[in-house]
């Protein structure tokens, strides 16, 4: 026999609860788009460009008619337009080319930043022909320096800034610092002509006062988009956990209705055996406390059923159930199979007068608002009475059922409170003392995730007919009228 | 004689269904876990299957087993499955997706605890007749 010490004790640590991390400070600025909207925004920034091109074919195009320029005092640009439209045309399909074949998918980004560089290139060789200082085109890097700051994080967009200014900064550089390129302007008379050493200090002035703007832009727009971003991620955490929270109280449900019905269900099968003579004979006396317990435990675990059935509708949203269509007649009949042994009991017949439509939702929810409505139907029936189930197609399409009974009735005055949980009228009681009063608070319920409408119209001591209407399934009113049928009022 | 056998947890329910259906005739083994209820089937394939669905260890554990008798073993295929549980509404108290496809769960009928003896015994009939009538 293995001594303890020689056994390795098992160690577990209880984890502490879970919680998702919503350090957004430091998340939301990091976060990166997901690749599937990178991908749209790599195709949209492609598609921006073709305005782009055609506004330099354009501008080419009009610069050879001499004299609608010369109205503008504009000199001809001569051919790098077209240059640069067509160097900006073949980059444009390489990346529609590379977007759409996503030959690399997880490799968006480079495509995303490689627009980006070959963007910033061209633009400053626009604004070097256009005229770096002498006109206002520098500010098209502003583009460039937003849209980052709307797809990238804050340190992304403010590399893409940092690289338009290093770019613009080389352009003056060797334009009026180094004077390795000649002056370039679209005017016909550039401020180099009429002075010819142009001060340094306006330049310089000129330069970082665009600079400046640029940074405040980035500034603003990175910080707006953090923002924005920060909101967004703390809505889809909030949302996780919320889903989270959801199906945690669905288990806590699922194992509270297990927990508190199998004792129940144990309980009444002893007592069955006991009643059914399977141990032996019991007085009289006996065997009626005993029917009294099997009586309620019966109930008692109906009751549990209901509460649980009624706290789950209570607490559940239409968004987070899977819908499907459901066709009445296959429905209402397994409804009403359920509730054919209570009929059989007390001689409660049905008429049955049901047409297929559809309906859309959770099934279990339809289950549970028929079999709650015909079996009051049923108990509160008098012996040998009838019930009637009918379903049509109303005149907007809108799938209608009602359920008519020649039963007890129901006062006018205690109509409004019948879907309270818990209430149950006087007459009701004396009827059925076997009822937890939670079964139209069921019905309540579920009309209400459905949008379904419904009406109670009741005689007292000649019976009860409720009338559901439901929502159209694909909302085509008039459209179909043949499944139209009609029923009794009772 | 058909030979049932029962695999619940709650030994009470367990004992007392055995009990009605021995009565009825029935040789009725009882087992109160999934790993002993595997090895019983292997040694000795029952005519019918009822199974609980939640065990202290796994809520899903009769779907889970319903699941492999269909689809892992060749000799428990065909064997008819009455599923005997206390829940009623599959949806939405939290079974898993998979746990409320019909086609996924292959159980031939599903009874809500407590059950009436006379449904208990109409439906055992039943599932042994039915499956009798197609070998």
């Amino acid at each position: 026999m293995a001594s303890e010490e020689s056994i390795q004790p098992a160690v577990y640590e209880l984890p502490l609860r879970q919680e998702l991390p919503v350090d957004a400070e430091i998340k939301g600025s990091e976060i990166s788009l997901s690749e599937s909207l990178l991908m749209r925004n790599a195709l949209w920034f492609c598609r921006v460009r073709w305005l782009v091109i055609a506004t330099l074919v354009c501008y080419g195009v009009l610069g050879q008619f001499r004299r609608s320029i010369d109205y503008f005092e504009i000199r001809s640009p001569g051919t790098w337009p077209f240059v640069m439209a067509g160097i900006l045309t073949l980059f444009n399909l390489v990346f529609l080319f590379l977007a759409r074949a996503r030959t690399f998918p997880s490799k968006i980004i480079f495509n995303l930043w490689g627009q980006i560089i070959v963007d910033l290139v061209i633009l400053t060789g626009v604004v070097y022909f256009i005229g770096s200082l002498e006109t206002n085109i520098a500010f098209t890097y502003l583009f460039h320096i937003v849209l980052s700051c709307v797809f990238f994080s804050r340190r992304q967009s403010l590399i893409v800034t940092i690289m338009a200014i290093v770019m613009f900064a080389a352009c003056i550089a060797a334009e009026y610092v180094l004077k390795i390129l000649p002056s370039m302007s679209i005017f016909n008379e550039s401020f180099h002509e009429q002075n010819h050493s142009p001060v340094l200090a306006t330049l310089t002035v000129n330069f970082f006062f665009a600079i400046g703007i640029w940074l405040v832009v980035w500034y603003l727009a990175s910080h707006l988009s953090w923002m924005v971003r920060r909101r967004d991620f703390e809505l889809t955490e909030t949302n996780l956990r919320l889903v989270a929270a959801q199906e945690e109280r669905a288990r806590h449900m699922l194992a509270t209705t297990h927990q508190l019905k199998a004792p129940f269900a144990a309980i009444y099968s002893n007592a069955q055996l006991l009643l059914q003579g399977y141990c032996g004979d019991i007085p009289d006396e006996a065997l009626q406390v005993i029917q009294r317990i099997t009586s309620r435990s019966r109930r008692l675990t109906t009751e549990i059923q209901e509460m649980l059935q009624l706290a789950n509708l209570s607490s559940t949203s239409q968004q987070s159930l899977p819908q499907s269509r459901i066709v009445s007649t296959d429905l209402l009949l397994w409804c009403k199979s359920q509730v054919d042994p209570i009929a059989r009991e007390r001689g409660v017949t049905f008429k049955v007068n049901v047409r297929p439509v559809a309906m859309v939702g959770t099934e279990d929810h339809f289950k549970m608002l028929f079999v709650n409505l015909l079996s009051n139907a049923v108990i509160y029936s008098h012996r040998n009475g009838h019930v009637h189930i009918c379903c049509y197609k109303g005149p907007d399409s809108e799938p209608v059922v009602t359920i008519a009974d020649n039963g007890i009735g129901i006062q006018p005055d205690k109509l409004p409170h019948i879907f309270e949980e818990h209430y149950r009228t006087n007459e009701a009681v004396q009827h059925n003392k076997e009822s937890s009063g939670l079964g139209l608070a069921i019905v309540k319920n579920v009309a209400e995730l459905y949008g379904i409408r419904i009406r109670v119209e009741s005689r007292f001591g000649s019976g009860t007919k409720f009338e559901l209407k439901f929502p159209a399934p694909n909302g085509s009113p008039g459209d179909n009228m043949k499944g139209e049928t009609k029923c009794p009022i009772s | 004689m058909p030979y049932l056998l029962i695999v619940d947890d709650d030994e009470d329910f367990a004992s007392t269904t055995a009990t009605v259906l021995r009565k009825e005739g029935y040789d009725v083994q009882v087992e109160l876990d999934i790993e002993s209820a595997v090895k019983s089937m292997e040694s000795k394939p029952p005519d019918l299957a009822i199974l609980d669905v939640m065990f202290p260890e796994n809520a899903s554990a009769g779907f889970e087993l319903a699941r492999s008798m269909r689809h892992k073993s060749g000799k428990l295929k065909n064997i008819p499955i009455l599923m005997l549980t206390a829940i009623n509404t599959k949806f939405p108290l939290g079974f898993g997706p998979k746990d409320i496809d019909e086609s996924w769960m292959p159980v031939t009928e599903f009874l809500e605890k407590p059950v009436d003896f006379d449904v208990l015994r109409e439906k055992v009939a039943k599932l042994l007749s039915s499956n009798s009538a197609d070998d």
